[in-house]
């Protein structure tokens, strides 16, 4: 069922491909109107599996992947229809559709299991998720940040400058997604501690949740990198190409943690 | 009817030439009267710009137009025409088109691609409008021109990039601060480049523009010749440099006046806030490695030149692709003049149906009651519009010229269309019969 909405992901990321580098309108209309088709089926997608199951489909990495790409689209889609700028749409797609591939091909059986009913759990992924997606988001504009940064230094204006947003729009844009990212974070993991702390303890599964698996240090690790980048780097002057950096460090991380890790190394996320 | 261009532009005419043709001083609406009142043309619209006079025409004999245009324009002006003609160009239909066309996508321009020349046609072609000079067919070519303005400016790279230093330093700004409002502008120095550059910025809404310089009087003589701009002291530099974000260096210091380290310390307590630094004094008023900084981008005259050139050089390079567009343009309204071509053929059969009709009805007129006369008269003129309905429809749906032309003999043969038709009964008749309007829709007659 996933496979509709990699389709049209797909045909919108060839069109933001072209757009970029043409820049014709009917291209950048084109392309916005494959991913607003690519997300509504894919809302169909979700809204269905969530018929089936009764919850949102996130309890394993497949479908969590499947709902966070969901989560993307809509956060860039806001994004673009809030700046007019379709330049990020470039970038952004082949996030997209390198993850929607997992969904798409390697299906998960939704089940979800006893010991995660409750409200709690809901908001503990469903606001990770959004956080990772404000992450992604701001590890793109970071990426673009660099890349405008460095032409605008070589003085040499080639591609992408005169396509790329200013310097200090992407910066702005950059400070809202982490700190968006942020809040959803500190949000996701303090209700993780709190489901953590009431869960049921024969689960060998809860048995394993403490700073020792690396599902969650890394998750911690995160939280305190994007603290920083949240809070301090600015006021040590770590502003602009340095806060770039550690927006795609810190969604480097939170890759590694929501692909490899969940999939061979916890003990305590493996649902 | 044929389109005719008659006009001069800066490829043809020196500036003191194209000074004393400039038709807007007067008034646009003033010159088309003047023009319409010598009934030369049926249409005109005229493009009045400092670099370029040019005159539009539709006209039924272009050597007869062309005549009365340069007369027109000579009289208007007061120019003697051996002084004028070696610099007037004409041409007619399609060129006139292709020219237009041209000049609206900023092809013909001095800067090739600047955007205000398509404003420009649009403002002659609005003031032929109110003047009720512009018709059927040149506001079809107008239109089609504003439509090549669009196409060129939102398809190709024609217009990109700024090929003026000043210019340049505004695009850079803001491709660096995004906005301008709210932005602050230092300028060291009072002389006339950093004035000039300044006025460019204000102009884009910054916030507050500041001018320091060694010696305070000449720093408030420039902010007052900028207007809403501030004077300060030398001593201040360091806090304005801080609250900067454009700084423009212009002094005739012959040593660098702001050194790496001195940046670097101020740069320290912005947090690294970006810093653009243009410098545009010759010699050099920044230390070239304080550009290494993180947060400073610096460019001098020299890079902003370069700019210039790269933008300049690509420009050109998208003049093929607009050019084509034109091509494309040119082959569409070509097509709309040869559909046009039929209308006479269209025009005459009317008339012809029309004249055969009345003839039978004046012979009838005797033998008729006069409440049934009425009736008659409305019944034969609906079999004749029905008649005719389809054919007009189809003639005017060719676009082909050889095909209008062949139908457009066939039918002059057939229906004997220009000759006098026999048994005509009013010599008023006759002669309506030969004058073919062509610009007149047969439904309107």
């Amino acid at each position: 069922m996933n496979a509709i909405p990699l389709v049209l992901y797909v045909a919108a990321l060839v069109a933001y491909m072209l757009h970029f580098a043409r820049r014709q309108p009917d291209v950048g209309r084109a392309a916005t109107t494959f991913l607003v088709a690519g997300a509504l089926a894919h809302t169909f997608v979700v809204g269905m599996q969530t018929m089936e199951v009764r919850h949102v489909p996130v309890t394993n990495a497949s479908s969590a992947i499947s709902t966070f790409v969901l989560l993307l689209v809509l956060a860039y889609l806001f994004t673009e229809m809030s700046t007019e700028e379709r330049a990020m749409g470039a970038f952004i797609l082949p996030l997209v559709v390198a993850l929607q591939l997992i969904p798409a091909l390697h299906p998960l059986p939704e089940e979800r299991a006893e010991v995660l009913q409750g409200p709690l759990f809901g908001i503990h992924v469903s606001s990770l998720l959004f956080a990772y997606a404000s992450f992604a988001l701001a590890c793109v504009i970071g990426i673009i940040y660099v890349l405008q940064f460095k032409e605008l230094k070589a003085k040499h204006f080639g591609f992408f400058y005169s396509r790329l947003p200013a310097l200090d729009v992407l910066d702005t844009m950059n400070q809202r997604a982490t700190f968006v990212g942020w809040v959803c974070l500190t949000i996701g993991l303090v209700v993780g501690f709190i489901w953590a702390g009431q869960a049921p303890g024969d689960d060998p599964r809860v048995q394993a949740m403490s700073l020792q698996d690396p599902k969650i240090f890394v998750a911690v690790l995160c939280w305190l990198l994007y603290s920083f980048e949240v809070f301090a780097a600015r006021r040590i002057g770590w502003g602009g190409r340095r806060a770039a950096y550690l927006s795609a460090v810190g969604f480097a991380i939170v890759l590694l943690n929501f692909l490899p890790i969940s999939y061979f190394l916890t003990k305590s996320h493996n649902f | 009817m044929h389109l005719l261009l008659v006009g001069i532009s800066h490829r043809t005419a020196p500036v003191e030439l194209r000074e004393r043709l400039d038709f807007q001083a007067r008034g646009i609406e003033n010159a088309l009267a003047t023009l319409g009142d010598r009934h030369a043309t049926s249409e005109a619209v005229i493009v009045s710009t400092c670099n370029r006079a040019e005159l539009y025409a539709a006209c039924e004999d272009v050597n007869a137009g062309r005549a009365a245009i340069a007369d027109f324009i000579s009289d208007y002006h007061g120019i003697e025409r051996s002084a004028m003609l070696p610099h007037v160009y004409d041409v007619t239909d399609l060129e006139a088109a292709r020219h237009l066309f041209r000049v609206a996508a900023g092809l013909d321009s001095l800067v090739v691609g600047e955007p205000q020349i398509l404003g420009q046609v649009k403002d002659a072609h609005t003031a032929a409008a109110s003047a009720r000079t512009a018709g059927t067919f040149l506001n079809r070519l107008f239109h089609a021109s504003f439509a090549v303005g669009k196409r060129v400016r939102t398809e190709t790279g024609l217009g990109a990039g700024a090929v003026s230093v000043s210019f340049a330093a505004v695009s850079l700004s803001k491709k660096i601060f995004g906005d301008l409002k709210g932005r602050n502008v230092l300028v060291i120095g009072a002389g006339e480049m950093g004035k000039l550059t300044a006025l460019h910025m204000k102009s884009q809404g910054v916030h507050q523009v500041t001018i320091v310089s060694r010696t305070i009087a000449h720093a408030a003589r420039t902010a007052e010749a900028i207007g809403g701009a501030s004077a300060a002291p030398w001593e201040e530099l360091d806090t304005l440099l801080g609250a900067a974000d454009i700084v423009i260096t212009a002094t005739g210091a012959a040593t660098a006046i702001l050194t790496k380290a001195h940046l670097e310390a101020v740069m320290h307590p912005r947090r690294n806030r970006p810093l653009f630094i243009i410098d545009i004094a010759m010699p050099r008023d920044v230390e070239a490695a304080a550009g290494d900084i993180e947060q400073v981008f610096l460019y001098n005259i020299d890079d902003l030149q370069a700019t210039v050139r790269e933008n300049l050089a690509r420009r050109a390079s998208e003049v093929s692709r607009a050019e084509s567009i034109v091509n494309e343009e040119v082959e569409k309204f070509g097509q709309w003049l040869s559909s046009r071509g039929a209308i006479p053929t269209v025009v005459a059969l009317r008339q012809r149906f029309e004249s055969i009709r009345k003839a039978e009805l004046e012979r009838l007129a005797s033998a008729l009651p006069p409440d049934t006369r009425g009736r008659v008269d409305d019944i034969t003129r609906l079999i004749v519009e029905k008649l005719l309905l389809t054919p007009t429809e189809q003639l005017k749906s060719v676009t082909d010229p050889e095909t209008v032309g062949t139908y457009a003999e066939a039918l002059t043969r057939l229906f004997n269309l220009d000759q006098k038709p026999p048994d005509t009964s009013t010599p008023r008749d006759a002669t309506d019969d030969h004058r073919v309007e062509p610009f007149i829709r047969p439904g309107s007659r």
